[in-house]
């Protein structure tokens, strides 16, 4: 009995003395859980499918405050009500590979399925290619009943042209792709338009596309820490911006049957 | 902002070696011993003694290059080392200097590896690093302890992945922070196995580590969190220490 104990002492001891053999910081080796964004989207799409009402929350910039992370996950758990979440971006500070799996760790705690998307810290030193390995493709985009959130990159200082960012060819593809279910549509993002790490040349040319597609409810997005509500292009899409984790705020959305929708800033 | 000309580095490349410039080789003792007074009264009258003119004699060109050598000398390595893990690669080699009075001072120059993973290409790190050992105790049987050993060490990787300061598409100090330079600290402890002398063969001794660390970034996220648990931003890491001279 005692050496049985022991023997399971030593092996606890062993596999936290492997986690804690650590190559380098941005080493991108992941260990636990990948390609989340895909599972989680599968999870949405069937839990979801046909109906009309949905209620969701929304977190932003969980960077470096891991505590206030963990009291959202947990004021978020207790409702019975939310049929997912979705992270505005900026979950890392640095890109160290450490901080997403220390945050993955704690969104997997979510009872609902959940979506991230990419935010500009995300994206430093080897952040990018962890992002992908953990969550998956830094543009996505899911049916919920009959919305369809389109989340998108748009850090464009990051790639400093590297790459097309926004991806206007995944928007147009979207955009062919549009079953007649979707009667709706969500786009999420990390940076807004007007931000001077928004590509901002083509900020008009985004707003374009969003307005093709049926019935926009809104735009969410985060990386400015703080709570916002603007019509940015006056055309009566507002954007609404999630705070950051500190301000202990998360944003609630519920898409009704009628048309309407209903936006509430829930405090924990 | 030129701090660092040719001259200064020359300087720090030299300056530890200069308070040991020792007498140059113009010892005499030999010619003193045959050529004392007694000496040739006691050589048989045939003898013939022929001393050489000293014209080759320059005593301050052998002083340089007694300098010369020693400063250079300091720079031969005394220990080569291997490390795994730790925040600097993989795995780490490289080779370092012992010095202080009781050689309680090391300071190693590493070169590690990260594999690629699930990034996009593998990388080469190069790590500095300073050990200070204040203590050591003998356990007989040419074990000896070192109960601790604390330093820190700097990291570079090489990939064009990292920026050492900001490149000019963000504005100035926008993250504040540089991705490729890695500043650690670490606590470990350390035991001596001194080969004796009929089993040497590269190494007069050999010594293993292993060391807890952490580095800047894990502080800065481990302050005011206390959801981080000390597994979560402390590190293991084991290494050997192959002792040349």
């Amino acid at each position: 009995m005692k050496s049985k104990l022991l023997f399971f002492i030593l092996l606890a001891v062993y596999f936290s003395a492997c986690d804690m053999l650590e190559t380098h910081p941005y080493d991108v080796h992941i260990t636990g859980e990948r390609n989340l964004t895909n599972k989680n989207i599968q999870l949405i799409e069937s839990q979801m499918q046909g109906k009309k009402t949905i209620r969701f929350a929304m977190i932003s910039d969980t960077q470096r405050w891991y505590n206030a992370t963990e009291d959202a996950v947990k004021a978020i758990n207790v409702r019975n009500d939310i049929d997912f979440v979705i992270h505005g971006g900026d979950q890392s500070d640095f890109g160290a590979t450490k901080e997403f799996i220390w945050m993955r760790d704690m969104f997997q705690k979510f009872r609902m399925p959940y979506v991230c998307l990419l935010g500009n810290h995300d994206c430093l030193g080897t952040g990018e290619d962890t992002y992908r390995a953990i969550y998956g493709n830094l543009n996505f985009a899911f049916t919920a009943g009959n919305t369809r959130f389109i989340c998108l990159n748009t850090n464009a200082m990051e790639y400093d042209y590297s790459e097309p960012v926004p991806d206007f060819d995944f928007i147009e593809k979207e955009l062919n792709n549009l079953i007649p279910e979707i009667e709706k549509t969500v786009f999420v993002m990390h940076v807004q338009p007007y931000d001077f790490t928004f590509n901002n040349n083509v900020a008009k040319i985004f707003q374009f596309y969003i307005n093709q597609f049926p019935n926009v409810q809104f735009c969410l997005y985060g990386h400015g820490h703080r709570i916002a509500v603007d019509d940015l292009f006056n055309d009566g899409i507002i954007y609404y911006q999630c705070p950051c984790i500190d301000k202990r705020i998360y944003l609630l959305f519920t898409i009704k049957e009628d048309g309407n929708y209903d936006y509430e800033t829930v405090e924990f | 902002m030129r701090l660092w000309n040719s001259k200064k580095v020359l300087l720090c490349l030299v300056w530890f070696a200069t308070p040991f410039i020792l007498k140059a080789q113009d010892d005499n003792t030999p010619y003193n011993i045959i050529l004392s007074p007694n000496n040739i009264n006691s050589l048989s009258p045939d003898t013939i003694l022929l001393k050489k003119e000293d014209t080759t004699h320059r005593p301050t060109y052998d002083k340089r290059i007694h300098r010369y050598r020693r400063a250079w000398e300091a720079l031969i390595p005394t220990h080569t080392k291997l490390q795994y893990a730790g925040g600097m690669g993989l795995l780490s080699w490289g080779i370092g200097w012992d010095y202080g009075k009781k050689g309680q001072w090391e300071t190693d120059l590493l070169i590690g590896f990260i594999p690629r993973y699930s990034s996009q290409h593998f990388k080469m790190t190069i790590t500095l690093k300073q050990n200070y050992i204040p203590w050591s105790i003998w356990l007989g049987d040419n074990f000896s302890l070192e109960p601790l050993t604390t330093g820190l060490y700097f990291n570079t990787v090489f990939s064009d992945d990292f920026w050492t300061s900001e490149p000019d598409r963000y504005p100035r100090g926008y993250y504040g922070f540089s991705t490729r330079i890695r500043t650690h600290i670490f606590l470990g402890q350390r035991i001596r196995f001194d080969v004796p002398e009929r089993y040497r063969k590269f190494s007069r001794s050999i010594t293993a580590f292993y060391e807890l660390s952490t580095c800047d970034l894990y502080v800065v996220s481990a302050f005011n969190n206390s959801h981080l648990k000390p597994d979560d931003y402390l590190r293991l890491s084991f290494g050997l220490k192959f002792q040349i001279f």
